[in-house]
């Protein structure tokens, strides 16, 4: 769920490793290993549970504790239109080094009005542009240890030349689609009774907080509280040790664009981060390398639905308009890039590699690429 | 061979009469119309492909079929187990040969049960080929088309057995050495992709004909064509797409794609 990534080979507990159970009593190796299953599957299933209270507590302490950043954001990061809401989501994303917490800290933000609907829809594009730097850090400290450039920020540099171009053109479709309302009748509401059985369980607990802290803290504790949640999440994921088995074959096959998109949204939507969707590649492969042309539309598909935790805080926000706005942005990065597949895929293929290409040839372009991505979102701000 | 009576299906006519009076057997010369009534316009297009093979090959078998020319050749094809199909391709813009294909070619490469040579570009004799095998079917390419290659061939023949490695790291930290490396290292290092090489130049050295490795880093499609030019080779061989079960449907037709871009004959092998 967190944008935090992990991209060394996962090794399982289970796996590969030889399991020696007594031999006395009644219980047979498949019973056992059944038992063992279903153990597994019991904390995972846990582990969500707490990560989901965890993510609706912090919702709610972020939105409780947004109203007294107010003079903070407006004043202090001078965040008064939609070009400093971008450069500020962006920001942020890279400090916290995760964009799913900055795109939920967007909708609160605008639940407490900080930000117009412009502004959370330009500050959640930035957090995603925020988080594809994470990957590419990860590679960079790679190459700051000694390690070739190209094979270690090639992953890092993709996903961020493929969203920054995407999101970019998004942001401009995503407007049309705010300021002429075509998506504002489509809504999905956590309803009464969710509502009511939320206020019971979470309002006494917001309550504590807020009896013995000053109110903008809440937002703090409930940022502090929503990347914990993120990462409780990642670990209820399943883990993979495939090396040299069918799946390991299978990765070395060039897929048709559309599989790998629809491939790319589903394992996002399972895992709701691009980076961890994106980790999930290295052990799906017996030696760590990807096909080219199957990483760009898995990349694409996986940036629609890395939105599913930023909906599912606009749902428990009870705000409409909150929904209407991470709506919009699913429905213009899903349209830019179907436009891109059917249309113009190849040439935007080679675009992006040849760019990746470029940036990784000399220290030179590489320290050009790295001045310009932090340059940019302080220039937004100061917009 | 089949003909339509068009420029481009006596491309595939002059390509096929070389191979053809290499082999010594008789071709088959197939032309397909709509309806019956055209069956004077079918005997015009096959006197002017007889004129055409004349001197390169002195018999041959001359047969009209009724139906979509496609389905046709691919029916022909299978009744009477050919060792090969000739079929030309028109230079067309690429656009409208991606969306509307479409071409006769890519229907037959994509259904006919036996290997399919697509005429285009200049036709010369067949002194370089480029041999691209990714490594991924089982037989491999090579071992599948070895049976074939000396009857294409006459004289000496430069053969250059191409692979693509379009693989990137998934990941940071992933070791990157095989990712540069050319031939030769992947064979030293005993890679996956060294081993593949080494086997198709055995398998050929075993027919007595001699051939390069080489290793390309790219796009696979961009690379196999770029390599096409830039060598100026006289045929490209290339694995067909899967096109079975769930690979028809979720693997990229890469063959397509070469037919397509390529600017010199193809010869497509099952």
């Amino acid at each position: 769920m967190t944008d935090s990534p992990e991209l060394e080979p996962i090794a399982s507990a289970s796996g590969n490793s030889e399991l020696s159970w007594p031999t006395q009593g009644p219980i047979s190796w498949t019973a056992a290993l059944r038992i063992a299953r279903e153990r597994l599957r019991l904390d995972k299933v846990v582990l969500f549970i707490i990560s989901l209270f965890l993510f609706i507590l912090a919702i709610i302490l972020m939105r409780e504790g947004a109203r007294g950043l107010v003079p903070l954001v407006r004043d202090q990061f001078s965040v008064t239109n939609a070009a400093n809401s971008l450069g500020f989501g962006w920001l942020f994303a890279y400090m916290i080094m995760s964009g799913s917490p900055v795109a939920a800290a967007a909708l609160t933000f605008f639940d407490a009005g900080v930000v117009d609907e412009l502004g959370a829809f330009a500050m959640i594009t930035g957090s995603r542009l925020g988080a594809s730097f994470i990957v590419l850090f990860i590679g960079f400290i790679y190459v700051l240890r000694g390690r070739d450039r190209a094979t270690n920020l090639s992953m890092g540099l993709l996903p961020l030349s493929v969203t920054g171009t995407t999101y970019l053109v998004g942001l401009a479709v995503g407007t049309v689609l705010l300021q002429t309302g075509a998506l504002d009748g489509v809504q999905l509401r956590s309803g009464m009774l969710l509502n009511s059985a939320m206020s019971l369980v979470f309002d006494p607990i917001v309550s504590l907080f807020a009896s013995f802290l000053p109110g903008w803290s809440l937002f703090i504790i409930g940022l502090g509280i929503i990347m914990l949640s993120f990462n409780l999440f990642d670990r209820c994921l399943p883990q993979m040790t495939v090396k040299e088995s069918q799946v390991g074959r299978v990765s070395r096959l060039v897929y048709r664009t559309w599989v790998m998109f629809v491939l790319g949204a589903a394992i996002t939507l399972i895992s709701m981060s691009v980076s961890v969707s994106l980790s999930i590649l290295v052990p799906l492969s017996n030696r760590g390398f990807i096909r080219r042309e199957n990483v760009i539309p898995y990349i694409m598909g996986a940036n629609i639905t890395t939105f599913i935790d930023t909906l599912l805080a606009s749902v428990l926000l009870s705000n409409p308009a909150a929904f209407t706005v991470v709506l919009v942005q699913m429905v213009s990065v899903t349209l830019v890039s179907s436009v891109i597949l059917i249309t113009f895929y190849r040439r935007y293929e080679r675009a992006m590699l040849d760019f990746v290409a470029w940036v990784t040839t000399t220290n030179l372009h590489l320290a050009l690429f790295m001045i310009t991505i932090f340059i940019v979102p302080i220039v937004l701000i100061l917009m | 061979m089949a003909t339509g009576g068009s420029p481009h299906s006596q491309t595939a006519l002059r390509f096929g009469a070389q191979i053809a009076g290499r082999v010594g057997e008789t071709p088959t010369l197939l032309t397909v119309i709509s309806r019956e009534a055209d069956r004077p316009k079918a005997d015009a297009i096959l006197a002017r492909a007889l004129q055409l093979l004349k001197p390169a090959i002195s018999k041959v078998e001359a047969k009209v079929r009724v139906g979509h020319p496609a389905e046709e050749i691919i029916r022909e094809a299978e009744e009477r187990s050919y060792d090969l199909v000739v079929v030309g391709e028109r230079q067309s813009h690429r656009l409208v040969t991606r969306f509307l294909l479409g071409s006769t070619a890519a229907r037959v490469v994509e259904h006919a049960p036996c290997p399919v040579i697509i005429a285009k570009g200049k036709i010369g004799s067949i002194n370089h080929i480029l041999l691209c095998d990714s490594g991924a079917e089982s037989p491999s390419l090579l071992s599948r088309f070895s049976a074939q290659l000396p009857a294409l061939t006459e004289g000496e023949v430069e053969i250059t057995i191409l692979h693509v490695m379009s693989q990137i790291s998934a990941g940071p930290g992933v070791s990157g050495q095989q990712l540069r490396a050319d031939a030769e290292e992947l064979i030293e290092l005993r890679a996956p992709e060294g081993e593949l090489l080494e086997q198709d130049i055995q398998l050929l050295e075993q027919l007595h004909l001699s051939a390069r490795p080489k290793v390309r880093h790219g796009l696979v499609v961009d690379e196999i064509l770029a390599e096409a030019r830039e060598g100026d080779y006289d045929l490209l061989v290339i694995g067909a797409h899967r096109g079975e079960g769930w690979r028809r449907i979720l693997l990229d037709d890469l063959a397509h794609q070469i037919i397509v871009g390529a600017d010199r004959p193809v010869l497509v092998v099952r």
